[in-house]
């Protein structure tokens, strides 16, 4: 079994639980690869419900594509993750 | 088995008060829901609570889709269309508000309208004619004599199967700087519902009537900018549940709680069947509505409530007869002929009232999904019976 090296990741938080959902599928759907994570404290606050974690390489295009459809991230951050 | 041990009747004809039986689609969604969707929705990111969320999601642009509302988040799930009508009416309206209201309201519009009379909001009635219908030239006079908040009108009747020209009375609101609010609890699905067509401002559906969803679950849209004040607080599950008050995004704003999955997930189950079936249901539904409308002006002794043979109306026939109390018909349709409907004031009596079957009520049947051409030939053929005997 091979061991992945930590790597660094952005996430972005969203509002609602709706908002990020409907975020995930834009974005799969755009061939933008993201993975639903428990929100962590990193975001700010004691968020709770659900983050996307995303390579940070596609975070900039992401958000712009986010933005367009006005599902904008309430919170954007980094999480070190394998 | 004895007519009282028949659960399951032979003609279901009580649309009007919920769809029975449902499509294989709402039911089979309810037991994915009980069996493969059991986490909390919105309350964690394991695989099972996502897949609640999801499924939740899919549900609400269903529900969207179905009803022409661009943006889902503006389509709030209630736990019924009596609970959008409150959140409706008692979360935009203040007291020193004026409101017009039409007369054929269901209490689930009257009683929070009463409530709200008693502090401090003028409530001003329209009286429908003896069809039902609300003229819109009505409202207009009553919309222009005093500054106005809101109009509020059903989309059809409970009682009368009237369909009100809604589209008309946001007009006239829009133009006086009100706003319209609906009930549209006998109007999706008998009926093909485009919100932003329509141009109102809310309106509240039900999920278990025309719609073929399950009970316990209903629809409120809202329009984009109408803020309503909540009228339930707690727990949303998503950002933000460090602060104590609720948060601004729709749709957590209004869902306070753990969501209803089996009924929801039922529910976009039951959107997806009527953009597909909808059409052609709702031409079988005339088409028997009229036959059994045609068939009981036909026995002596009947008159039936609202529009004539001919004026569209959503599936709905109520009759009085002049000799037979409609209590003792239903009871002998249901004993004896295995014939479900429903006698009473159909907790209208402000409807009642406006044709004038306040004292008596009435026997009303509803058709809709599941109906045949064999029902109604049963309930013309025991209606005759019942009324000769």
């Amino acid at each position: 079994m091979s061991v992945r090296e930590p790597r660094t990741f952005a996430i972005f938080g969203f509002a609602t639980t709706h908002t990020a959902l409907a975020a995930e599928q834009l974005l799969k759907d755009l061939g933008v690869p993201v993975t639903p994570i428990p929100a962590p404290k990193s975001l700010g606050g004691a968020l709770c419900g659900i983050a996307l974690r995303i390579d940070p390489l596609d975070a900039e295009r992401a958000e712009l594509l986010l933005e367009r459809a006005d599902l904008s991230p309430r919170a954007r951050g980094e999480i070190e993750d394998v | 088995m004895s007519a009282d041990k028949r659960a399951v009747p032979v003609a279901y004809l009580d649309h009007g008060a919920t769809s029975w039986p449902k499509p294989q689609p709402v039911i089979d969604a309810v037991v994915r829901a009980l069996t493969e969707l059991g986490g909390n929705p919105g309350r964690g990111a394991y695989a099972m609570a996502l897949d609640a969320s999801r499924a939740i999601f899919e549900a609400r642009r269903a529900c969207a889709q179905l009803l022409g509302v661009a943006d889902s988040r503006d389509l709030l799930f209630q736990s019924g269309c009596t609970a959008g009508c409150n959140l409706m009416l008692k979360g935009t309206l203040k007291p020193g508000d004026r409101v017009v209201v039409g007369s054929m309201e269901h209490n689930a519009v009257a009683r929070p309208l009463a409530h709200l009379a008693r502090l401090g909001i003028e409530i001003a009635v329209v009286k429908a004619d003896r069809t039902g219908l609300i003229d819109p030239d009505d409202v207009e006079r009553a919309v222009r004599q005093e500054p106005t908040r809101a109009v509020v009108c059903q989309h059809a009747s409970n009682l009368t199967g009237t369909i009100q020209l809604v589209g008309d009375l946001a007009d006239i609101a829009h133009e006086h700087g009100a706003i319209m609010l609906v009930d549209g609890a006998q109007g999706v699905g008998h009926l093909e519902v485009d919100i932003a067509a329509l141009g109102v401002d809310a309106y509240a559906a039900s999920g278990h009537k025309g719609m073929l969803g399950p009970q316990g679950v209903g629809l409120l849209y809202l329009a984009p900018g109408l803020e309503a004040d909540v009228q339930i607080e707690g727990g949303t599950g998503a950002g933000g549940s460090e602060s104590l008050e609720m948060p601004a995004e729709r749709p957590d704003r209004y869902e306070a709680g753990t969501a209803n999955t089996p009924g929801i997930v039922g529910l976009g189950a039951a959107a997806g069947f009527l953009a597909g079936e909808g059409a052609a249901q709702r031409d079988l539904e005339a088409d028997l509505a009229r036959r059994l409308h045609e068939g009981i002006l036909g026995i002596e002794g009947f008159r039936v409530l609202g529009p004539p043979p001919g004026v569209p109306r959503v599936p709905i026939v109520s009759a009085v007869h002049e000799r037979v109390d409609g209590d003792r018909i239903a009871f002998v349709l249901d004993r004896t002929y295995g014939i479900a409907a429903r006698a009473g004031l159909h907790c209208a009596p402000w409807a009642h009232d406006t044709v004038g079957t306040f004292e008596c009520g009435a026997v009303r049947f509803g058709v809709g999904w599941g109906t045949t051409g064999a029902h109604i030939e049963l309930a013309l053929r025991a209606l005759h019976e019942i009324v000769s005997s």
